[in-house]
């Protein structure tokens, strides 16, 4: 079984994921990070609100079962496969992030097919081990990133590259382009994307729900203010320039220099980003799998395999990089991902509430797990 | 008499797993039966056989039969004289009513007797070093434990040496292996269960564990997947190892072993198991975490400060000896930006005449070492300075000359092979070499990002790992901050107040008591 500690540092590293790929809220300039704060805050609401509370109401079901148990066979199947394609959705869009920038930053000659067809295959190797193994992986992973991030910072100011004065004035616009750029864009990415846990919470060993409760509330605050606090950086350290850059990040690494030796470290800064991009991915990747399993109850090595296949292919839909980000901030972030992180869990929540005799009458079975699937977590 | 303080060693229960031979019961006939047990031993001549009359009990005959080579030749001699000295006095009105009970009884000056009717479990026995006797008119024939003969004498360890530190080691004898344990644990809770595995070598296992402090549960699990071996011998603890591993493909070890009797029972004392197997100085200790391959018996008995230093340096080398050439491969051919102006400068001075891509040179190099490694193994030693001669002068310095291979790569070749002999356990350092020539691979034709790739899958596979049901990341993935205090630190031992928690038994984890930290005088005098 997974640990509350464990889930917490796939929360941290799950929402800073492809996030410090960009400045988020750009469009509010200056005050982009009061941006970040309100999508914070207003992602914590929907959290806690919404998302916790469906799986409060059945602790022991993923998604995918109450899907099926609340909406019945059919219509409970219907959304349970458009979940299994926004999650491969997702996937594809971090494969996609992660193979470009990769290819733009480090791997100039190889084709894009072959990077691709790597990440697929790394991200597979941890999904086939089942979520114990992704999960303690992240435990690993986390704590080495955020020692990696806490480098780069100090590096970062001791450069003499931060800047806070670029951040002032505060509010030169007003308020409303701060909230314009928070809602819904940063509720939908990457706040509003802890629906995702909704196939996972079911694996976390706990005594009480509220445990599960609190442990991700801290996880999501601390990743919340780590983004938020990613962004003053950005801001600080490119002032305008952070809005036409690539990766921002990224760009304030080159400036760089160690003593004059070490004076180029953006590969190793990109590869920080990417070991976080890899994680979001295979998070997607995972929570995509599983949904499948439980959907078609088949094994979770059998469900990578179709899942994998569908995220390899499905990456290619995408002309370019630009394009990619483009379709993701203009359309997906106000359209499409609100309605799978808000109002499709609304609804669900509601039906929930509305159906207490489905769950009471089933609260002394014992929810049905395909078993071979069983096999694959951690004891 | 020398045998007395012998362990139970039980033959009744270890019948072998596959008898083929059918089951013969002794008759009352003497020379028939002698006549069976040799047949059935094939009659080799170091089967001795001495046949003696008793005065009393109508002149009864009865004979000693063992292996010679494989017995206690003092211990057997003594007894012989105490049975030769009996057989010549006449007993007036004999007290015991057979022969058979006067020699069990009142003769044979032996700790460790057995009882015996077939004609097979006297030949095991004899197999196993002991004397039978068999007396003329007995259904029955006693076993006498005479295990001796000659084994290596206890020497200090020759793969795993420490500066400071008992300089023990175990032999090939199970016995003296035993012994070495009971003389530093003296705890009643010390338990040894015994095994025979192989059906040809018949080869003794001890499993050695503290009642109360291993996990109830690996001791099951460890019991289960011995008995579970079939094969027909065991020659050494590796034979077991591949059989009782949580995973069959994996480049890490999971079993540790050790040739130390003292880190064996450190390893006791945490809650390990122990596999010992008669024939090898190194025994088996399970289970076992990842950390648990950088921990030198010697940084419990140096100061704790110098012992953290190493620990890190060790993790460090194991890092160095796994990544190094993959990382110098990718950075001088994908990421040449990175590296100091100055420096790229000569390196690309020094690759202009080399005819071969870095990933090539590194391969040429590294195979080159792995060479030279297992030549400087395998090599007679009187032949050792010519092979270092060649390997270092015509092999380094003048394929540096004749332009094949460029100095830099033989300065990180050479400093991963220093880097890679630092890790104390070797099993761990064969997983390094190993994993460095796929990095290698992955740098040569990916860079930065495929080491990284590289690193993440080498992560997963590592994060389902398990050693008898326990994670292999232990301490850090899933985290148990009580475990971190010997790891990359190893901090003092009144520091160390617990047991590594999850591997020894939750029910007795307190190892030293509180409030033991040194403190000077209030006064300061």
């Amino acid at each position: 079984m997974v640990t509350l500690r464990q889930m917490a540092s796939t929360v941290i590293l799950f929402l800073i994921g492809s996030s410090s790929l960009f400045a988020l809220g750009g469009k509010a300039e200056k005050d982009a990070w009061m941006s970040v704060f309100i999508g914070v805050l207003a992602g914590l609401v929907l959290l806690s609100l919404v998302t916790l509370q469906i799986q409060k109401l059945e602790p022991g079901r993923n998604l995918i079962e109450i899907y099926k148990l609340y909406f019945g066979k059919i219509i409970g199947f219907a959304f349970g496969f458009i979940y299994v394609v926004y999650y491969c959705y997702k996937c594809i869009r971090n494969v996609r992030e992660f193979a470009d920038l990769s290819i733009m930053l480090m791997l100039s000659d190889t084709p894009l097919s072959v990077v691709m067809l790597i990440i697929c295959l790394i991200g597979g190797y941890a999904v086939m081990g089942g979520p114990g193994v992704f999960f303690r992986m992240v435990e690993m992973l986390l704590p080495i990133l955020l020692l990696i991030y806490v480098v780069l910072y100090i590096l970062l100011i001791s450069s003499g590259l931060i800047d806070f004065n670029r951040l002032l004035p505060f509010l030169e616009k007003g308020f409303k382009p701060v909230w314009d750029a928070a809602i819904p864009e940063i509720i939908s990415f990457p706040f509003g994307e802890m629906v995702l846990f909704l196939m996972f919470w079911r694996y976390v060993e706990f005594k009480q729900f509220s445990q599960i409760m609190k442990m991700t509330i801290m996880g999501y605050l601390f990743a919340g203010m780590f983004i938020t606090f990613m962004n003053v950086v950005i801001i600080s350290s490119l002032g305008s320039f952070a809005g036409w850059s690539t990766v921002p990040l990224l760009q304030a690494a080159t400036y760089i220099s160690i003593g004059n030796v070490f004076e180029r470290i953006d590969p190793l800064v990109a590869l920080l980003f990417f070991t976080a991009v890899y994680v979001k991915l295979t998070a997607y990747y995972l929570g995509a799998s599983l949904a499948l399993a439980y959907l078609l109850g088949i094994s979770l090595r059998i469900a990578a395999i179709p899942v994998g296949l569908g995220i390899f292919i499905g990456s290619f839909w995408f002309k370019s990089y630009m394009h990619q980000v483009n379709v993701g901030f203009e359309q997906n972030l106000k359209y499409h991902f609100p309605i799978f992180q808000m109002l499709i869990p609304a609804v669900l929540l509601i039906v929930m509430l509305l159906r207490k005799g489905v769950r009471s009458g089933s609260s002394h079975k014992q929810p049905s797990h395909p078993t071979s699937e069983e096999s694959n977590h951690a004891k | 008499m020398p045998n007395d303080d012998k362990t139970t060693k039980q033959y009744e229960n270890e019948a072998p797993k596959k008898e083929t031979k059918p089951e013969q019961v002794l008759i009352p006939d003497l020379d028939i039966n002698i006549e069976r047990l040799h047949r059935f031993l094939g009659g080799g001549a170091d089967i001795v056989c001495r046949t003696l009359q008793h005065r009393s009990f109508d002149n009864a005959r009865y004979a000693l039969l063992y292996i010679d080579g494989i017995v206690d030749g003092i211990g057997l001699n003594t007894m012989l004289l105490g049975l030769l000295d009996d057989a010549n006095r006449y007993i007036e009105g004999g007290v015991e009513s057979s022969l058979y009970h006067h020699l069990t009884e009142r003769v044979i000056a032996n700790g460790k007797l057995g009882e015996v009717n077939s004609i097979n479990k006297a030949c095991y026995a004899m197999l196993e070093g002991s004397t039978i006797l068999v007396v003329d008119g007995s259904l029955r024939a006693i076993i006498i434990d005479t295990t001796g003969g000659k084994s290596r004498a206890v020497e200090e360890p020759s793969s795993q040496t420490v500066v400071r530190g008992p300089k023990e080691g175990f032999t090939e004898n199970l016995r003296t292996n035993t012994s070495l344990i009971r003389r530093i644990i003296k705890s009643p809770d010390l338990r040894f269960d015994y095994k025979m595995i192989g059906h040809q070598t018949r080869t003794n296992i001890a499993i050695v564990y503290l009642e109360g402090i291993a996990e109830v549960e690996v001791i099951k699990e460890v019991h289960r997947r011995l008995d579970a071996i079939d094969i027909d011998g065991v020659l050494e603890s590796g034979y077991i190892e591949e059989f009782i591993q949580d995973r069959a493909f994996t480049p890490f070890p999971l079993l540790q072993n050790t040739e130390r009797p003292d880190a064996a029972c450190a390893g006791i004392l945490e809650g390990q198991v122990i596999i010992m197997v008669s024939g090898t100085p190194f025994v088996l200790q399970a289970p076992v975490t990842f950390v648990k391959f950088f921990q030198s018996s010697e940084d419990y008995y140096q100061r704790y400060d110098i012992a953290t230093f190493l620990r890190i340096i060790r993790m460090t080398s194991f890092f160095i000896s796994m990544l190094l050439p993959s990382l110098y491969i990718a950075i001088t051919t994908f990421h040449q930006e990175m590296l100091p102006t100055s420096l790229l400068i000569s390196l690309a001075a020094q690759r202009e005449g080399i005819p071969f891509p870095a990933l090539l040179e590194a391969f040429l190099m590294e195979i080159t070492f792995e060479i030279l490694r297992e030549a400087g193994v395998r090599m007679p030693r009187i032949i050792g300075p010519a092979i270092s001669i060649v390997g270092a002068l015509v092999l380094g310095q003048a394929a540096v000359q004749a332009g094949i291979i460029s100095a830099a790569m033989v300065i990180v070749v050479s400093f991963t092979a220093i880097a890679s002999f630092v890790i104390p356990a070797v099993n761990m350092g064969v997983a390094a070499r190993l994993i460095r020539f796929l990095l290698m691979i992955l740098a040569g034709t990916f860079g930065l990002f495929g080491i990284m790739s590289g690193l993440m899958i080498l992560l997963a596979h590592m994060c389902g790992l398990r050693s008898f049901g326990k994670p292999y990341l232990m301490p850090f993935a899933p985290f148990v901050a009580s475990n971190l205090k010997d790891v990359l630190i190893r901090v003092p031992w009144w520091a160390m107040r617990t047991r590594p928690t999850n591997i020894a038994s939750d029910k007795n984890i307190t190892r030293a008591g509180a409030g033991q930290k040194p403190s000077p005088d209030q006064e300061g005098v």
